[in-house]
């Protein structure tokens, strides 16, 4: 890992056009600004950690898909005329 | 000095006309191939899905990698779960999959389930450019939506 030591206001950059600047430095934290191109996706460490997680929870989902649709269905009542629903679930 | 760049891109897997995954076995249309450049959060090698769309999961989807490691997810649009669900793209991020402001978009959320309950998660849905078949799940720095709200009454 490389370290810097950087004051209020210095920066460093990555690579073509990433700047990362230390905007303020406080007894708890410090405030970082992020310039960055629009192709490249910059995230808190711990929120991108907690959706990864949630993602390998939902790739392990074993759950009988038709019946999760049935709930679904069942249970949205407003978008109820969009959804295609079998004539005997209708009557039933 | 210069290496060779050409040969780094692995060619790409052919779509199959049929998939199997832990959810059935499924058609699959080869107009439903979307690119991921990013890939997901937890599956970056996984750049392309087919979005499966079918009367017996009707209105979830089955979203299933066709390159990469083995990943198959269900995915339903939020506002089937969440009447109110709104939610809007960054410029930068309407950038990402070559969208206009008035470029409709496909919004979907993935299921999770636990035990006998199932989720969605409306914090970070999966956005995609239909135009375009590219799309990317959005991490919002400040979302009011839950990482995993009840799918159907839960």
């Amino acid at each position: 890992m490389l370290v810097f030591t950087r004051k209020r206001h210095e920066a460093i950059v990555i690579g073509d056009g990433i700047e990362v600047r230390v905007l303020r430095v406080g007894r708890d934290g410090v405030r970082l600004g992020v310039t960055a191109p629009s192709s490249i996706s910059v995230h808190r460490r711990e929120i991108y950690d907690q959706i990864r997680a949630e993602n390998q929870v939902a790739a392990t989902t074993t759950a009988s898909a038709a019946g999760l649709a049935e709930r679904l269905r069942r249970t949205s009542r407003e978008q109820a005329a969009t959804v295609p629903v079998k004539a005997q679930e209708v009557s039933g | 000095m210069s290496e060779p760049v050409a040969s780094l891109a692995e060619p790409l897997a052919t779509i199959p006309t049929e998939v199997t995954t832990r959810f059935g076995r499924f058609a699959v249309d080869p107009s439903s191939v979307i690119q991921f450049p990013e890939g997901l959060p937890g599956f970056e090698q996984n750049r392309r899905f087919v979005l499966i769309s079918s009367d017996d999961v009707a209105p979830l989807h089955v979203l299933h990698a066709v390159d990469g490691p083995d990943a198959s997810f269900l995915a339903v649009d939020p506002r089937f779960v969440l009447d109110s669900y709104r939610t809007t793209l960054a410029i930068g991020d309407r950038l990402r999959i070559g969208a206009a402001e008035d470029t409709p978009l496909v919004w979907l959320v993935l299921v999770a389930t636990d035990g006998d309950g199932a989720s969605v998660n409306l914090r970070a849905p999966i956005v995609i450019n239909p135009s375009m078949m590219v799309g990317f799940q959005v991490m919002p720095h400040n979302s009011l939506y839950p990482l995993r709200h009840p799918l159907a009454g839960d």
